[in-house]
């Protein structure tokens, strides 16, 4: 047989067996749909915590005093090497600018700055960290490494903040670790026994292809076809259910996003997830439906 | 075409269904297999079509021993292998030309070509008119003819058929004797299980009797009736 004929014969076979009994298909796209979808809203919500760590990370910062003699040359070979060492953006705050936020900052109690006859406060850096370099230890070590460099007199990093945020980000890593696993686990033993459910009907379907000299492959093939074929429809179910939830929530349900600190938006990568969901469907589909056939096999 | 050396036949905990067979089954032979219920002929032609494994003995189809086939080669011998089954085995969300065709879309026979033989040999038993319906709609006879019309559309080389006219009038046994017979007459093997005395008795081929899961008969023409005559 060549193989577009070939094909033709297990495309037939799977549309004639959705056509002929669409009950048992509806029931495992639906299991699929609701295996995806919580995949779908993992992905959604792991996508945010992601924004939000990024958003508080955005504010952590390394603040670097210098000596009061260092002169502006100083201050600007000293703000090149840090950010060469760092790979990071360094801002240059002068006394006088540092004056000023004090000044502001105090209020009527700092009214009484402005009348200084000279400015107390030092030149100062602000060094904001690219996101791999926002461990507690490696900001530890630079810190240290930072108060050895001549004309520093003092650095400070929010020690506490920053140990608090990395110990709610990897949190939030291992729980969405533990949801994907679950919701994985959940799917594929739900939709392989939805499968089988389905192929049990056809059991003698098999038995008869094999006795009349089917290849294993032969008879599997069309199952499988069906399978990506269920995997496809509920990809596309659950991104619209997704779709749905990210339009409720960024309308009807806003007062959520501004409590979570999201502002008015979601970070929502579409096409990347329409693939994921795509893919996942699919090999779900086409997994699930080798396990479940392959016990009637045995013939 | 078929032979049988010391083949035993038992599943776990139970007395052993057949018991040292040996038999030889030339090609081109028609044979009867007889004897009671529950004799163990349903498993020998299981045997044969490799839906079931001797325990013991050594099974050779066709010049090759069964025992050293792989998995992965029993459906390319049973392409050469056509079988009535005694339940029909039809798929009742199929029409009858669908049900005959099956064993050609395995194949890998055009789709026109498998309409075109399948409607052919329904004609051969009769059944043309009934290409487009559903196995549901017939007789037990004809969905006995139909299950033969499944069997032989292949051509095989052997033909394996448990009580093929178990479901069928005097009349329609011999419509279907007479197909088994021309079948035969052009070169397959037929093994055809059966209680029917009166079939034995009328056509006179070479009759194996079982009784218990032994071979306790092997004869052939007049000697054959005679079996039956004395055993019914």
């Amino acid at each position: 047989m060549s193989a577009p004929a070939k094909l033709g014969y297990f495309v037939r076979t799977a549309v004639g067996s959705i056509v002929r009994s669409p009950f048992v298909h509806v029931i495992a796209v639906a299991s699929l749909t609701l295996a995806l979808l919580g995949f779908g809203v993992a992905r959604l919500a792991r996508a945010q915590l992601d924004a939000l760590t990024d958003a508080l990370g955005g504010e952590v910062e390394l603040t670097v005093y210098l000596a009061a003699d260092a002169d502006a040359a100083q201050v600007d070979s000293l703000s090149a090497a840090l950010a060469q060492r760092t790979g990071g953006a360094v801002t240059r705050v002068s006394p006088a600018e540092a004056l000023g936020r004090l000044v502001t900052q105090l209020g009527d109690d700092g009214r009484g700055l402005s009348a200084l006859p000279d400015n107390p406060l030092p030149w100062s850096l602000e060094l904001t960290l690219p996101r791999g370099a926002r461990e507690p230890s490696l900001l530890a070590a630079l810190a240290e490494k930072t108060r050895a460099l001549p004309f520093v007199t003092g650095v400070d990093y929010g020690e506490e903040a920053l140990e608090r945020l990395t110990l709610i980000s990897r949190a939030l890593e291992v729980a969405s670790l533990v949801v994907f696993s679950l919701v994985f686990l959940t799917a594929v033993i739900v939709v392989s026994a939805t499968l089988q459910l389905a192929i049990f009907s056809r059991r003698e379907e098999i038995e008869i292809q094999k006795l009349v000299g089917a290849t294993d492959r032969f008879v599997r093939v069309p199952f499988m076809l069906e399978g990506a074929l269920q995997g496809v429809v509920a990809a596309g179910l659950a991104l619209a259910s997704v779709g749905a939830l990210v339009r409720w929530l960024e309308g009807a349900g806003s007062e959520v996003l501004a409590f979570a600190r999201l502002g008015s938006g979601l970070a929502v990568d579409w096409p990347r997830l329409a693939g994921e969901l795509l893919g996942a469907g699919v090999g779900l589909g086409l997994l699930g439906s080798f396990i479940a056939v392959r016990r009637f096999l045995r013939v | 075409m078929i032979q049988m050396f010391h083949v035993t036949k038992a599943y776990p905990g139970d007395p052993p269904v057949l018991v040292d067979i040996n038999l030889d089954i030339d090609k081109g032979e028609f044979v009867f297999l007889t004897g009671p219920s529950g004799a163990g002929k349903s498993t020998l032609l299981k045997l044969m079509f490799l839906a079931e494994r001797a325990t013991r003995g050594q099974i050779l189809l066709a010049g090759r021993n069964v025992a050293r086939l792989r998995e992965s080669g029993i459906p390319y011998l049973r392409r050469n292998i056509g079988v009535v089954f005694q339940d029909f085995k039809l798929l009742p969300t199929r029409t009858v030309a669908e049900n005959v065709g099956f064993t050609l879309d395995v194949l890998g026979t055009p789709r026109d070509e498998v309409r075109e033989r399948s409607v052919k040999m329904l004609r051969r038993v009769g059944l043309e008119h009934k290409a487009d319906v559903s196995p549901l709609k017939l007789s037990g006879g004809e969905q006995q003819r139909v299950s033969l019309c499944r069997a032989l559309v292949n051509d095989p080389a052997l033909l394996l058929a448990d009580e093929p006219t178990g479901n069928l009038d005097p009349a329609l046994t011999v419509e279907m004797m007479d197909l088994l017979t021309d079948v035969n007459a052009r070169g397959t093997t037929i093994v055809v299980a059966t209680h029917d005395a009166t079939l034995i008795e009328r056509y006179q081929r070479r009759t194996l009797r079982l009784e218990k899961g032994t071979l306790v008969a092997d004869e052939r023409g007049a000697k054959a009736a005679r079996l039956m005559s004395q055993s019914a």
